[in-house]
């Protein structure tokens, strides 16, 4: 099998409230998975699980088939987590040199520098006199000072500014290039559109969705096609369309919304209507995740 | 093993780069040691013994205050800041991490020891024979396991500001009515009494006993031993409790 992470009804409680709640997954040698969900999900508990920090209050975690507390997982993962300080007074290379000596393998110096984008001056200097985004970058060069084959990263860019999202990313397409297997938390939904070969879509303690970001996106908003009407239309009529979802107004165009947009489009055409400017929405990943959470919170 | 050295290393070098360290475990035990030589020394009979005695009191002093206090507040620290946890998920160790923090400290303290022995044999050319310098030496660095256990005690604290202010003051307290500052001598007799049994008095004596040609009495030995027994058992209790509330 090739499952290198895999989680059978795992839930986590703290004083009896459940912040993981029977999670069952798996990940794939070479996958990049984000791990989505709005704050209090659960998603860096279940993380904190992955690695060994936090012991779920019952079902089973294994990372490479073994318990994640063992040395030899330890030796191949590696991870940036949230609320950890830097070590003090070491300068960046000293530390980079210390966290190089634990690992069997380690990652080039040359190499670290490239994937993370630090410079030789920042290398000479001590670790607590770095700013913000450059301690998030000493905190990437650690998590893959091990060469790891398993790489978690618990909501790496917060705190980073564009141009280094943008390069950190670029990292990541790199590193997966290389056959490493890539587990990231966020809140950006953005990030794990781009980024993620598949989405765990957290709430609430649960899984609520699970898949590539397009399944996702065709799960959870529905499309529409859109246009403006030459003629008296009215709403009613365009509802008895046997595709037709919904059909709304809004700024002068009218809103047809369905599962699938050819046949809505087939069926308009077929009426012979008068219209024009016909577009296709696809429905964002955006207001996926906000009508998903949404409706959650109603229940 | 190349891990291993590399942090053990790499503690010694954060203890060196400590302000903290470097003021009160070097530089005030100096500075100490010629204020009570040089300058309040008129009505001292044997003044040799004397500064002999008072630099045994001083490197008891340092090595006493870098074990409870650089150890223990760095400890406090790595945990609020949520380096320790870090840690656990490499392959290093905890055994091995805690090792090489007691490692790294011992070597400080060798270091400590022979900069405060070189200051004292400059300043007044104290001079003792060879085994007593290699005997008062190696009983101060034996003699600061229980002080290390205290300071790992000291490390289960919360938060950073308890950790230093309760170890500072446990740290002179303990100097004080040790004799460190002043012979215990001095001090009325019930606060002598109490004195006896304080570690900081036994680790003291021991340095004392050797420099005037006596061994350390046996009671030294079993109290500071009784400490060590006692501090390494509460502050593993505790621990184990913290980690069961994860």
């Amino acid at each position: 099998m090739n499952a290198i992470v895999l989680l059978e009804d795992v839930t986590k409680a703290f004083k009896n409230k459940k912040a993981v709640d029977d999670v069952s997954f798996s990940i794939n040698k070479g996958e990049v998975v984000a791990i989505l969900g709005p704050n209090g999900a659960g998603k860096t508990t279940t993380i904190m699980m992955m690695l060994g920090l936090l012991k779920p209050t019952s079902g089973e975690i294994k990372l490479f088939n073994m318990d994640p507390k063992e040395k030899r997982v330890r030796e191949r993962i590696g991870a940036m987590l949230q609320e950890v300080s830097v070590i003090d007074a070491l300068k960046v290379i000293e530390i980079i040199q210390l966290f190089r000596s634990y690992y069997p393998n380690p990652m080039s110096v040359e190499e670290l520098i490239v994937c993370t984008g630090l410079s030789d001056a920042d290398l000479k200097k001590r670790a607590e006199k770095l700013s913000g985004g450059q301690k998030r970058r000493l905190g990437f060069a650690l998590a893959l000072a091990g060469d790891p084959e398993l790489v978690f990263l618990d909501e790496p860019t917060v705190g980073m500014d564009i141009t280094a999202r943008k390069q950190f990313w670029q990292t990541i397409s790199h590193l997966k290039e290389q056959g490493k297997t890539i587990i990231f938390t966020t809140h950006y939904l953005q990030e794990a559109d781009d980024v993620a070969d598949r989405i765990l879509l957290f709430h609430r303690g649960t899984i609520v969705e699970e898949g590539a970001p397009k399944e996702i996106k065709m799960k959870l908003s529905k499309q529409s096609v859109s246009f403006v009407s030459e003629e008296e239309l009215t709403i009613a009529e365009l509802a008895l369309l046997p595709n037709a979802s919904n059909v709304y107004q809004k700024d002068g165009r009218i809103y047809i919304v369905t599962d699938n947009t050819d046949k809505i489009l087939a069926e308009v055409f077929e009426k012979k209507y008068k219209i024009s400017s016909i577009q296709i929405e696809q429905g964002r990943l955006d207001e996926a995740f906000e009508q998903l959470t949404n409706n959650r919170e109603a229940i | 093993m190349n891990a291993f050295i590399m942090q053990c290393k790499v503690e010694m070098i954060r203890i060196l780069r400590n302000p903290y360290f470097v003021f009160w475990s070097l530089f005030m035990p100096i500075a100490f040691y010629m204020v009570f030589t040089k300058i309040f020394n008129s009505d001292i009979q044997d003044k040799e013994m004397w500064q002999a005695h008072y630099l045994m009191s001083m490197t008891t002093f340092s090595v006493m205050g870098s074990a409870i206090m650089t150890l223990g507040i760095r400890l406090v620290e790595e945990r609020t800041q949520g380096w320790s946890m870090f840690m656990r998920i490499t392959p290093l160790s905890d055994h091995a991490y805690f090792a090489a923090k007691m490692i790294g400290q011992t070597v400080i303290h060798i270091f400590s020891i022979m900069i405060i022995f070189s200051a004292g044999a400059i300043v007044n050319g104290v001079s003792l024979s060879a085994s007593e310098w290699m005997l008062s030496g190696l009983w101060i660095l034996i003699g600061s396991l229980p002080f290390l256990a205290l300071g790992t005690l000291v490390g289960t604290m919360k938060k950073v500001d308890t950790a230093s202010g309760v170890s500072n003051v446990i740290y002179m307290l303990l100097a004080i009515s040790g004799g460190m500052w002043m012979p215990i001598e001095t001090f009325p007799t019930f606060i002598q009494k109490i004195a006896a049994w304080l570690p900081s008095y036994n680790f003291g004596n021991g340095a004392w006993e050797i420099i005037r040609g006596n061994s350390p009495e046996w009671m030294n030995f079993i109290i500071l031993f009784g400490y060590l027994v006692v501090f390494m058992l509460l502050s593993s209790y505790i621990r184990k409790k913290q980690e069961a509330t994860v």
